[in-house]
């Protein structure tokens, strides 16, 4: 049996050992955090897992938090506009201020709302729970856990030495990035494209209209997005539910970076969340009368450049390194792929090293094991990287009138393809392409699938 | 591209007997001795191997097998870690604490840029 070395132990180096483990493999994974560690330090992610991983979690038995957490039944989507309607991105110059630093505040409306119910239901987990339980996991299976912050100098001996068959890099966005190089065909940004700011919360009430677990997302015309998504979170010693709040603002608009540079204690972060809230998402902050921060290390602050990688690291001696989940696809959060990507990149990855157990893990397997992995991972990529566009295209408008519409008749048809698609991001297509859109438009909405005659 | 080269498929440790039950933690300064020195296993093992089982053979946290063998951390963590499973060397267990320097920490904790 092949002996193999996971560095990282998140979503994809995680669920790649335990799946590896679980095949009778002799896996090592080198985690730079202790599970004590992991839980008690602040959070990684919204991590908000659909149906397609959230079963192979379950295929492999790790959906622990299967009843405790909550199970969120639909996508609810938003379009907040200023009073005075779409703003021009192009005419605004300089860094917006953000609400805390004005005193004229003026909410916006919800100018578009549905809701896309799920087949299956949506989970998240907070990592801090998850990882710390499944590093725990792995090592009463079986498997061997070495601590330690991993440099490349360690993986250039660890590889000349021989000691493992195959090594995988699974280091999420951390400075071993820098052993693979960006694949540009694939990457077109060269900069973050949003600012981050996320804090998990207690207290939120439900949507009087949906009375349900369910995540909530929000355009905001010439800000960004918004992301309201129920969770289980850390509790002291044991856990609790959560609604974890996410800005991700435009860099240079009143929720870029600038406006999260000072550091803040938790409950000044959660008050400037709050006053953002009441500006851009009132109907939000309407649910927020109570809200508090569960834990002493609830932030989340900072943003990172998406990115697409070659799979295969050189080391100075002639090792080979394979990247796994972020390293190699690291998509931005606005579209909430990035864990999915994780979950099914380990699960690509670990069918391949099993049927391959009796031969070589070479350069040529590692390139074909990758190739694999992104025919998964080209849709959320391209969808993700579309959505990051600072205004909708025209059909994308088309498309929100309509899914409203249908939602207002009682039919979410088009709600439910919207909430299915990011799920199963393959199903996409109709919704990126306008003639695909338009096509499908005629099916459902015909009132829709043509633009509107232009203003004269 | 470089080309890589080819490694032969030898297996440096053996591990013998099957994994140990109580895994401990190699924090930098958990303490590894050598329960019993056997010279012809030593000659017998890689040079890595050796180097590492001869100094614990005088009780060394891993923190000095590393400085005082010359290789990483994290490759001295993952010998000692074989020798442990094969039972030629103990890891004592009475040592609790992170493993970590913070700001290595802080550096690989999540890879999101913070904030200037
Ligand atoms: C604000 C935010 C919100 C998000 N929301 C969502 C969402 O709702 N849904 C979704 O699917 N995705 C979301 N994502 C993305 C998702 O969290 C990541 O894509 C996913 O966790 C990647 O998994 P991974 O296994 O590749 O890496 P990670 O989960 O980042 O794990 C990497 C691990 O490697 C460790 N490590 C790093 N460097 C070293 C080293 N040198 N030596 C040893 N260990 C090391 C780290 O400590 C970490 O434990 C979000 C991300 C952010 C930032």
């Amino acid at each position: 049996m092949p002996h193999i070395l996971i560095v990282g132990a998140g979503q994809s180096g995680l669920q790649l050992g335990l799946n590896l483990l679980a095949a009778g493999m002799d896996v090592t994974i080198m985690s730079a955090r202790t599970p004590e560690e992991i839980r008690g330090g602040s959070p990684t992610s919204t991590q908000c897992m659909f149906q397609p991983a959230l079963q192979i979690e379950r295929d492999l038995g790790l959906n622990f938090w299967e009843e405790q957490c909550p199970k969120l039944t639909a996508q609810r989507y938003n379009l907040g506009l200023p009073p005075d309607g779409y703003p021009d991105a192009r005419q605004t110059t300089g860094e917006a201020a953000p609400p805390w630093l004005r005193t004229e505040v003026t909410p916006f409306t919800r100018a578009i709302r549905f809701t896309g119910p799920w087949e299956h239901y949506t989970q998240s987990v907070d990592q801090r729970i998850k990882m710390s339980s499944w590093l725990a996991e792995f090592e009463n299976r079986g498997g061997t856990v070495i601590y330690q912050g991993v440099m490349t100098s360690d993986l250039d001996s660890l590889t000349a030495l021989g000691r493992y068959d195959l090594t995988i890099v699974a280091a999420g966005k951390g400075e071993l990035v820098g052993l693979f190089d960006r694949d540009a065909s694939r990457s077109p940004y060269d900069r973050p494209q949003r600012a981050l700011s996320c804090i998990y919360t207690r207290g939120m009430t439900f949507d009087p209209e949906y009375q349900d677990w369910a995540v909530s997302f929000a355009n905001i015309a010439g800000v960004g997005e918004f992301f309201n998504m129920p969770g289980l979170t850390v509790d002291g010693d044991g856990m609790q539910p959560c609604n974890i709040l996410l800005f991700a603002g435009f860099p240079e608009g009143p929720l870029g970076f600038h406006a999260w540079r000072e550091r803040l204690s938790p409950t000044e972060h959660l008050d400037r969340i709050v006053r953002a809230m009441r500006e851009y998402v009132p109907w939000e902050a309407d649910l927020a009368g109570d809200i508090e921060i569960t834990d002493p290390r609830p932030s989340l602050i900072g943003g990172y450049t998406p990115t697409v990688r070659h799979p295969i690291g050189h080391l100075p001696s002639g090792g080979l390194v394979l990247g796994m989940g972020d390293v190699v696809v690291a998509n931005d959060p606005i579209t909430g792929q990035g864990a999915n990507n994780a979950a099914h990149s380990a699960h690509i990855y670990a069918r391949h090293i099993i049927d391959n157990a009796d031969g070589r893990y070479d350069e040529a397997w590692m390139q074909a094991t990758f190739d694999d992995y992104w025919n998964y991972a080209k849709h959320p990529t391209v969808f993700t990287n579309a959505m990051l566009g600072q205004e909708p295209p025209e059909h994308v408008g088309r498309i929100l009138a309509a899914a409203q519409a249908g939602h207002e008749a009682g039919k979410p048809v088009i709600a439910a393809r919207i909430a299915y698609g990011y799920t199963t991001p393959s199903d996409l297509g109709w919704m990126l392409d306008p003639d695909e859109a338009n096509k499908y438009l005629a099916e459902v909405a015909p009132e829709f699938a043509t633009p509107a005659p232009a203003n004269p | 591209m470089a080309t890589p080269r080819t490694h032969p498929k030898v297996r440096p440790y053996v591990l013998t007997g099957g994994r140990t039950v109580t895994r401990h933690r190699l924090l930098v300064h958990t303490l590894v001795t050598v329960p019993y020195y056997d010279p012809g296993l030593a000659a017998a093992m890689l040079p890595e191997a050796r180097t590492l089982y001869e100094q614990a053979r005088d009780g060394c946290s891993v923190a000095e097998l590393s400085a005082l063998s010359g290789l990483s951390l994290g490759v001295t963590r993952v010998i000692v870690s074989d020798l442990a499973a094969a039972q030629r060397v103990r890891v004592h267990a009475e040592t609790y604490g992170s493993p970590f320097d913070r700001r290595l920490l802080e550096r690989v904790r999540d890879g999101l840029r913070a904030l200037a």
